[in-house]
């Protein structure tokens, strides 16, 4: 399954403006990047699981926290091998490998990362990337045409995919093998199939481009767009909740 | 109404011509077909219509077209936009958003229709296409004829004056493609729009179409009202196009001087002439 595929639903976050969901993860991100606990962060985590789990999006957000772990866990080894603060706690000899500093640091820094990573995420499982470029456009007065540029992107990422598939599934046919483990074998491989498929790919865009040209794309103005994306109460009180949050975790 | 004049076009990459020495009127209200075969130049002829030709591909340009009296190479293509609406051939490419609703409401937002306006449009066009419950899905996730419906229906929405389609019936079943022609009828008799539709189905050219243009290798080799090509079966041959197999039946039973009367073009007129035939011998 893709991770940053839209899910639909009819909870409380789906039915939040597009814009609140956007400044509300951008406060809880703030929120995780200026406290300096590891139980805060963890805390942040587990809200941020709870609250799914309330939305009904809890299997999603666990999925989540499990991929992410893994980025948390490279992050972990790589923080804990260059932090040399505190007291060594291994030694090979005379070469120190970890310190105390390494770990707390190390640490605190993956689970920020798990913290921050989340809820950006699930902004995609709730939110459909034209409601977002949408209520950008008409609440932010965002141009258009950049809102435009980036639901296009966003378009093309699964056409770009299955395409590639294709592609490979007619090489495979031809008796190439793309199992190997190989990872300089499978570059060589792969390398030679971008070209053509960023050839095709383009002629797609460009094909978009003149489609949208003929209807009109160049006399859209703001007030043109039918969806209006008003700000409810709910808007409001989701975003005083997650200053409270910053600023309890800017105390803690 | 739509002007050629003398008009040739050569697309920048290519040595041949791909339109060469066009000069026709299309008048307001008509139901025009056209076939040829591919590479006939058909898509290009339909590009000159929205302007695309000259506006989005470079290439020789000569003679002139005109919209409306607007010279195409004078305006931009968002000015011919108000009177021309293309569904193009290729389904994929001319989608511009991920969901169907947001499809149909592209042409009619960038215009800046009406609010109310534009929920009265995208209720009829959802409707006269059947397509009411795919309103809130992917795109990625329906079908070629799903999307071919979604397509007709984005443009339906702008309602043009004069509407172009290119192949709209290429990924639908016969059932559906006999729909799309009927609303194509509907909207050219009531509401007097202009259709111009590239179509590889004969049949369904004969049935609904009043001028069909047959084009080869950039030319149009023939110009006239569809019972016409009774008269044509030899050029049809030629370029290895189909002619109903009623004209055909027609032909053969005149030849064999069973049958008298008129060619059929369709099957209600193919039915009379068999009973005819079967009267006359007695059975
Ligand atoms: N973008 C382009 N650049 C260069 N040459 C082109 C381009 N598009 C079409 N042609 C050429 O112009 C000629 C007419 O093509 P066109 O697409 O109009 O044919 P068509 O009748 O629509 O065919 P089909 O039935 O396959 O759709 C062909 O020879 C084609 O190769
Ligand atoms: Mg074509």
């Amino acid at each position: 399954m893709n991770l940053l595929q839209y899910q639909p639903g009819e909870s409380f976050l789906h039915k939040l403006n597009p814009v609140t969901k956007l400044l509300a993860v951008f406060l809880y991100c703030v929120a995780c990047i200026i406290s300096d606990s590891i139980f805060v962060e963890l805390g942040l985590i587990f809200l941020m699981l709870i609250i799914c789990f309330f939305a009904g999006l809890g299997k999603r957000a666990l999925s989540l926290t499990k991929n992410l772990l893994i980025l948390g866990g490279m992050m972990f080894i790589l923080q804990l091998l260059f932090v040399r603060t505190g007291t060594p706690l291994l030694k090979i000899g005379s070469l120190c490998i970890f310190t105390t500093g390494g770990v707390f640091s190390a640490l605190l820094l993956s689970c920020r990362i798990i913290a921050t990573m989340l809820p950006m995420m699930l902004l995609f499982a709730i939110t459909q990337m034209t409601d977002l470029c949408g209520a950008m456009v008409k609440r932010l007065h965002i141009p258009y045409r950049y809102a435009f540029i980036v639901t296009t992107a966003f378009r093309f990422v699964p056409l770009f995919t299955s395409e590639f598939h294709d592609i490979e599934d007619a090489q495979k046919a031809r008796g190439v093998e793309y199992d190997t483990k190989n990872i300089f074998k499978k570059i060589g491989l792969v390398v030679p199939l971008v070209v053509p498929l960023l050839m095709s790919s383009l002629k797609k865009v460009d094909a978009g481009a003149m489609s949208a040209e003929v209807r009109g794309f160049n006399l859209r103005t703001v007030r043109s767009g039918y969806r209006d994306y008003p700000f409810a109460a709910g808007d409001g009180v989701c975003i005083a909740l997650t200053v409270v949050l910053i600023i309890i975790s800017a105390l803690l | 109404m739509i002007q050629f004049e003398d008009f040739s076009f050569r697309y920048k990459s290519s040595e041949a011509f791909a339109l060469q020495g066009i000069s026709m009127t299309i008048e307001n209200g008509a139901f025009v077909g056209i076939i040829g075969n591919s590479g006939a130049g058909k898509s290009t002829l339909t590009y000159t219509l929205s302007g695309i030709i000259p506006h989005h591909f470079d290439g020789d340009f000569y003679g002139s077209v005109k919209v409306n009296g607007l010279d195409t190479v004078e305006v931009k293509p968002e000015k011919l936009a108000q009177f021309v609406g293309e569904v193009f051939q290729d389904i994929d490419s001319q989608m511009v958003s991920s969901i169907v609703e947001d499809e149909i409401l592209f042409g009619m937002e960038n215009f800046g229709v009406p609010h109310d306006e534009i929920g009265r449009r995208l209720d009829s066009v959802l409707d006269m296409l059947g397509i009411r419950d795919l309103k809130d899905r992917q795109i990625s996730s329906l079908s070629g004829g799903q999307k071919q419906k979604v397509a007709i229906a984005a443009i339906l929405a702008m309602d043009p004056e004069i509407i172009v389609l290119d192949e709209p019936t290429g990924e639908l079943d016969p059932a559906s493609s006999i729909m799309i022609f009927d609303i194509l009828r509907r909207l050219n008799r009531e509401f007097g729009k202009t259709v111009i539709v590239v179509e590889q189905k004969i049949m369904l050219l004969c049935e609904y179409v009043d001028r069909l243009l047959v084009m080869d290798a950039g030319k149009i080799v023939f110009d006239g009202r569809s019972e016409e090509i009774v008269q044509q079966v030899p050029l049809f041959k030629n370029l290895g196009i189909n002619v109903p197999r009623v004209v055909e039946l027609g032909q053969q039973l005149t030849a064999a001087g069973l049958y008298h009367g008129a060619i059929p073009l369709d099957l209600d007129q193919a039915e009379k002439m068999v009973k005819e035939v079967l009267a006359d011998a007695g059975v």
